[in-house]
């Protein structure tokens, strides 16, 4: 069958080259056309930690030394940067803190919109996908406002909130698609055994979502941590994030490049590690469970 | 009804913590629910509601409460000296450019990848791929601010001692491209991604029959695999799209917005009209304007392109 097929094909195609010869070359081509993307992918960040990599001086060197000898003197320098170990303590736990939070509230939710019949279920949905669609800068202001009335400008619990409310509608949609793929005699079997429904939900069906739960937490870890614009408007001093951090040292008069540059990379790696550990899950989550199966 | 009564009884011989667990279990999916119909309507009703509020109100108002109507004013101020207009032009710009960019490249990479005969060159490739999107707009502005600075950027520095061009101004003649490019670096992996699962989700038989018809390369994607995977393809667009409309990290860490007003995305302006011009009536009013206008758009694309075999 398949070899019927190619054969067809070379025929319809160009027939001045045999068919063996075509096929290296549409390899060849294929090869060359992704190492041009993957040095596109690679070159900047190769240039970002190398940066943080040269002793100060030779950071912006041009022409740039392709070979030096690394040196640990601006993560050290980082390292003993107060502001930036508190930028970055804070992200972790405020980014940790609204993942926890956003699935506590998000994946029950899920359960229900998937399991039970709810009126008008799909405005129901398209509403808490709108939660997405309006821009972050209209959905500041009226917290600023309020923030300041509540003693929460400048808070973590404050921010917490606020990388809540942009993960909450891809969990809920996520969560929602998983479940629907979980075939619910599951749960009866379990409660034919004397569970209540809690009971089944806990034991039965959230153990056979975790690929879900996984992938939509770190997903959600990764558009709260690179999140810029909150951390500008709702914090001054005691909750900024390390985005801020990273954008505050941008202002500043004379650039450290060796030392932004090593706060970035800082910023980065986690989340590579990240996405590499998720990576099978991601298409599920990106698409908000559109897909589901590769 | 039957339930309550059921709880009521058994509060007379059961301890307290029985019956709590009664209620819980009876109401599960409101418990379950509750908590999130909550938040959303924080996010996203009161948000639009103050907004509103805000945008017709004189300004500055030191009292919000007592504060006294003054009709589209603001509105008018907006688009008249705000510079409103210009900026849903740069943002318009940005997101249709960015979109197709995004696509287009998205699609061809997966494409290019999905035809790799070994699998761990694949998973190679696709793991590679996806790395971008780890870095944080305001890092990649970063980025860009080290990589394209005419003095000391790499870039620049490359093309002329490699090419024979002299290299453009990034960030001072070209802003706007600049941003879209760095946008396209840092999100082409989300469509990438999505279109590579779409990609392998199209069952191989599908492909060997068009392959016999003996259509081209071009007509049997055209014709049969991406109408195969339209829901896959509608919904990455679609989620892309609003997500371009949240755009600020990259923009306002490469250039503010400028130079000028050239990359002065809308969401930019709010921010500049708020807290640099201390002008909340103004900044509300164009928020209110944008927020209708990007959910119209998403609305109306969801509209089009139809919910069903995308969401049920």
């Amino acid at each position: 069958m398949a070899t019927q097929s190619q054969d067809i094909d070379s025929a319809t195609g160009s027939q001045w080259l045999d068919k063996s010869t075509q096929e290296t070359l549409v390899r060849i081509g294929r090869h060359g056309l992704l190492l041009v993307w993957s040095f596109i992918v690679l070159f900047p960040l190769y240039w970002l930690a190398s940066m943080s990599l040269k002793p100060p001086g030779e950071a912006n060197a041009l022409p740039p030394d392709w070979i030096f000898l690394p040196t640990v003197y601006n993560y050290i320098q980082l390292a003993q940067d107060g502001a930036f170990l508190a930028a970055f303590a804070n992200s972790v736990i405020m980014v940790g803190a609204s993942v926890v939070l956003v699935l506590l509230i998000g994946v029950p939710a899920a359960y229900v919109l998937s399991r039970w019949d709810i009126p008008m279920e799909r405005d129901v949905l398209v509403w808490i996908l709108s939660s997405r669609m309006l821009p972050p800068i209209a959905v500041v202001i009226p917290f600023f406002v309020i923030f300041r009335e509540l003693n929460l400008f400048d808070t973590r619990i404050g921010m917490v909130f606020m990388y809540v409310s942009i993960n909450l509608s891809l969990v809920v949609w996520v969560m929602k698609a998983f479940f629907d793929g979980i075939p619910e005699t599951l749960e009866e079997a379990a409660r034919v055994d004397g569970a209540t429904r809690f009971q089944g939900f806990r034991k039965v069906v959230l153990p056979a979502a975790k690929p879900g739960i996984f992938s939509v937490a770190i997903i959600s870890f990764i558009f709260a941590w690179i999140e810029l614009l909150f951390g500008l408007v709702l914090t001054n001093f005691n909750a900024v994030p390390v985005t801020l951090f990273v954008y505050s040292f941008i202002g500043s008069r004379s650039i450290e490049w060796g030392m932004l540059a090593a706060a970035s990379t800082a910023m980065i790696i986690p989340v590579v590690i990240f996405l590499i550990a998720v990576n099978k899950y991601l298409a599920a989550g990106l698409s908000f469970g559109v897909v589901i199966k590769e | 009804m039957n339930t309550q009564t059921q709880t009521e009884t058994v509060n007379k011989d059961q301890p307290s913590f029985a019956r709590l667990r009664n209620l819980w279990n009876d109401y599960l999916p409101y418990w379950f629910i509750a908590p999130m119909v909550l938040v959303m309507v924080m996010i996203t009703f009161f948000p639009g509601a103050y907004d509103l509020y805000l945008s017709l109100i004189e300004e500055p108002t030191v009292n919000i409460l007592n504060a006294e109507f003054v009709g589209l004013s603001n509105y008018e101020t907006a688009f008249t000296r705000g510079g409103a207009i210009h900026s849903f032009v740069i943002t318009i710009t940005v997101v249709a450019s960015a979109l197709l960019l995004e696509s287009f490249l998205g699609f061809f990479l997966a494409a290019l990848v999905a035809g790799v005969e070994s699998s761990r060159a694949k998973s190679f490739y696709r793991v590679l791929f996806i790395v971008p999107m780890a870095v944080a707009p305001v890092s990649l502005a970063t980025i860009g601010r080290i990589m394209l600075n005419s003095e000391i950027g790499v870039i620049p520095y490359l093309i002329e001692t490699v090419t024979p061009f002299a290299a453009p101004a990034f960030l001072s003649e070209i802003p706007l491209l600049t941003v879209i490019l760095l946008d396209t670096w840092n999100w082409t992996p989300f469509m990438f991604i999505i279109f590579y699962a779409g990609l392998s989700s199209v069952p191989g038989t599908l492909i060997e029959a068009s392959r016999v018809d003996g259509a081209p390369l071009w007509r049997r994607y055209v014709h049969v695999i991406i109408p195969y995977m339209k829901p896959v393809v509608f919904v990455a667009v679609l989620i892309r799209m609003i997500d371009l409309f949240r755009t600020f990290g990259v923009v306002y860490g490469l250039t503010q917005g400028g130079p000028g007003t050239a990359t002065q995305l809308v969401s930019i302006n709010i921010y500049e009209q708020m807290f640099i011009n201390n002008s909340p009536g103004v900044a509300t009013a164009i928020a209110v304007v944008y927020l209708v206008f990007v959910i119209a758009i998403a609305n109306i694309v969801i509209a089009k392109v139809g919910f069903e075999g995308v969401w049920d």
